[in-house]
């Protein structure tokens, strides 16, 4: 008498190891042909040839400051916002946390006319700033207003969960043995909620980069002053190929380098209550 | 464990065949609302061009040449895709209407956009059944490359260049040389649209004219706060008040007179942009879309082109 085959079973793993490796192979291969294609379109000597381009140097340039200062912005004022919206409960708080979450699924090119209907020169706001003889429209301090706008929500609401998971005990302890608030949250809380704020800043960082459908409403397109690289991506494509293709491939590179620098942070624990 | 590799090599090239075949049926559109008999006769005279069997499911009445040949369409023929630039954006609705008046049935969707991003998109592959291009020298690019069907390239429509300003003219520009004036902002289209060409050849003519000269070209230049990436987004600016003067074409102000103040160009020193319109041999509606050119070209349409602002030819 023939024991049991185990044959039925070698295969059934099989079928599922190889159905499991077809599935994750084409996943990756549609989120990653395209960015290859980018790559294959262009050659290494056209490439760096058209880095030294005054265009490309110039979007980049604004692109990386703007992003920059944004990312500051926010982070100096969304960590405080972030610490008493998580630690008090009071009237209005459900709004607020809809408010937070409100940029992320509105189009950007809603947010950046809604921005202009507010602060241009004929604008609700924008009027008295006009009458103050600030312009805010079609400046640099527009494609900031616009980043930090679609971008904050990526920062607040990691910011938000993160204090209001963090294990109180230890700022408890802190207070107990004479600390301040302030002291307690600068040098107990924020350190040990540093990885996971530093990933939400990263991709805060990487979305203000990106933005493109508020920037052109409300800033304008003028190399230099308001054209990111997102813009001259978009400007270029149809006027100069190698320029687009160019610009296309840094910001692919600059996002890479973000998406690994977030995956390298989440790795560390945030001590939970 | 034979069985196993067949079935595992067999998802394999249905995962391929997925990703390496072409989509099959751009021809056939998506039903609009009214349900469209099969069309009568046209009403106009013979049509130049012969209706090509093309749409592969769709039953068929054949083409029965005779002495006025009246082609008859089924539903997917009488869809006209027309890649448009995006300065017809008001007329759009009118033609249209136009359009489908003089042959019944027929239905045309319009895709707006500046001429550039247009061109790009058909060289990367978008269909489309008809194409106007606001620039002769993308129509080139595009007749170069082979996307037409030869002889059905013709001039449409011209434009010239007008300068518009908010209703209350906010920085009380009276002039084009007024448009130097310190603290002015003026909005453009970008030099890849062809409205953006237009404008820089008008400005370079201005400058060269005595009254004008290098310094007010300088000072122009300064003014400008952006390059926009089609022309209507420039009126839109003027229009939103956000900026104190535009160049756009000059159908744009004569549609929207309630919303601008204007200064002419002289036409001597001005640039008229002609715009084409030509039938695409990728087309799977050829017939309905040379019946769009005609109609196009037609008293009709030219009349309703005229009464929106562009200069017959």
């Amino acid at each position: 008498m023939k024991p049991p085959s185990l044959i039925p079973e070698k295969y059934r793993r099989l079928f599922l190891y190889t159905g499991a490796i077809v599935l994750v192979l084409s996943v990756t291969l549609y989120l990653a042909l395209p960015i290859a294609a980018l790559f294959f379109r262009t050659t290494p000597e056209l490439f760096w040839a058209s880095l030294s381009d005054p265009l490309v140097i110039s979007a980049l340039w604004l692109s990386l400051t703007t992003s920059a200062i944004s990312l500051l912005v926010v982070i100096l004022v969304g960590t405080p916002f972030a610490y008493v919206h998580s630690r008090s409960a009071y009237p209005g708080k459900v709004l607020v946390d809809t408010l937070i979450d409100l940029p992320l699924v509105l189009p950007p090119a809603v947010a950046g006319f809604a921005l202009l209907v507010l602060y241009g020169r004929m604008g609700l706001l924008g009027q008295y700033f006009r009458m103050l003889g600030i312009p805010i429209a079609f400046t640099t301090l527009a494609v900031i207003m616009a980043q930090i706008f679609v971008a904050s929500p990526f920062y607040l609401r990691q910011a938000k969960s993160l204090f209001e998971q963090f294990d109180r005990s230890y700022e408890h302890t802190a207070r107990t043995l004479g600390a301040s608030p302030l002291r307690t949250f600068l040098t107990i809380t924020l350190p040990l909620t540093a990885g996971g704020l530093v990933s939400g800043a990263v991709m805060t960082f990487g979305r203000a980069l990106g933005e493109f459908g508020a920037t052109i409403m409300f800033a304008g397109n003028l190399p230099g002053v308001t054209q990111t690289m997102p813009l001259a991506v978009y400007v270029g494509m149809e006027s100069n190929f190698n320029l687009g293709l160019t610009i296309s491939i840094l910001l692919v590179i600059i996002s890479f380098l973000i998406m690994i620098a977030v995956r390298i942070l989440t790795k560390t624990e945030v001590p939970h209550a | 464990m034979i069985i196993g590799i067949v079935i595992n090599l067999l998802l394999v090239t249905a995962l391929i065949a997925g990703c390496t075949s072409t989509s099959t049926a751009p021809a056939t559109p998506s039903a609009t609302a009214a349900p469209v008999s099969t069309p009568a006769a046209l009403e106009t005279a013979a049509p130049t061009l012969v209706v090509t069997t093309a749409a592969p499911a769709a039953t068929k009445e054949a083409v029965k040449p005779t002495s006025t040949p009246k082609p008859v369409y089924t539903y997917s023929e009488g869809n006209v895709v027309a890649y448009t630039a995006a300065s017809l954006s008001g007329v759009s609705p009118k033609l249209a209407e136009g359009f489908e008046k003089m042959y019944p049935g027929h239905k045309v969707v319009f895709n707006l956009a500046g001429t550039q991003a247009l061109k790009t998109q058909v060289q990367n592959g978008a269909y489309c059944d008809v194409f106007i291009s606001a620039s002769n020298s993308y129509t080139n690019e595009l007749t170069k490359g082979g996307y037409f069907v030869s002889g059905t390239v013709k001039p449409l429509t011209s434009n010239y260049v007008i300068v518009i300003l908010p209703k209350d003219n906010p920085a009380n520009i009276r002039s084009l040389s007024d448009l130097a004036k310190k603290g002015v902002k003026i909005a453009v289209a970008d030099k890849s649209v062809p409205v953006g060409t237009a404008t820089t050849s008008v400005i370079a003519n201005l400058a060269k004219s005595a009254n004008y000269g290098k310094e007010w070209n300088s000072s122009v230049y300064g003014n400008i706060v952006t390059y926009e990436t089609s022309e209507p987004a420039v009126a839109g600016k003027v229009e939103l008040g956000e900026v104190d003067a535009g160049f756009v074409y000059e159908s744009t102000y004569i549609a929207g007179k309630d919303k601008f103040v204007a200064i002419s160009v002289p036409k001597a020193i001005n640039y008229l942009q002609t715009y084409t319109i030509g039938v695409m041999k990728d087309s799977t509606s050829k017939g309905a879309a040379a019946d769009f050119e005609t109609f196009m070209l037609s008293a009709d349409g030219q009349q309703i082109l005229e009464d929106y602002g562009f200069r017959p030819l």
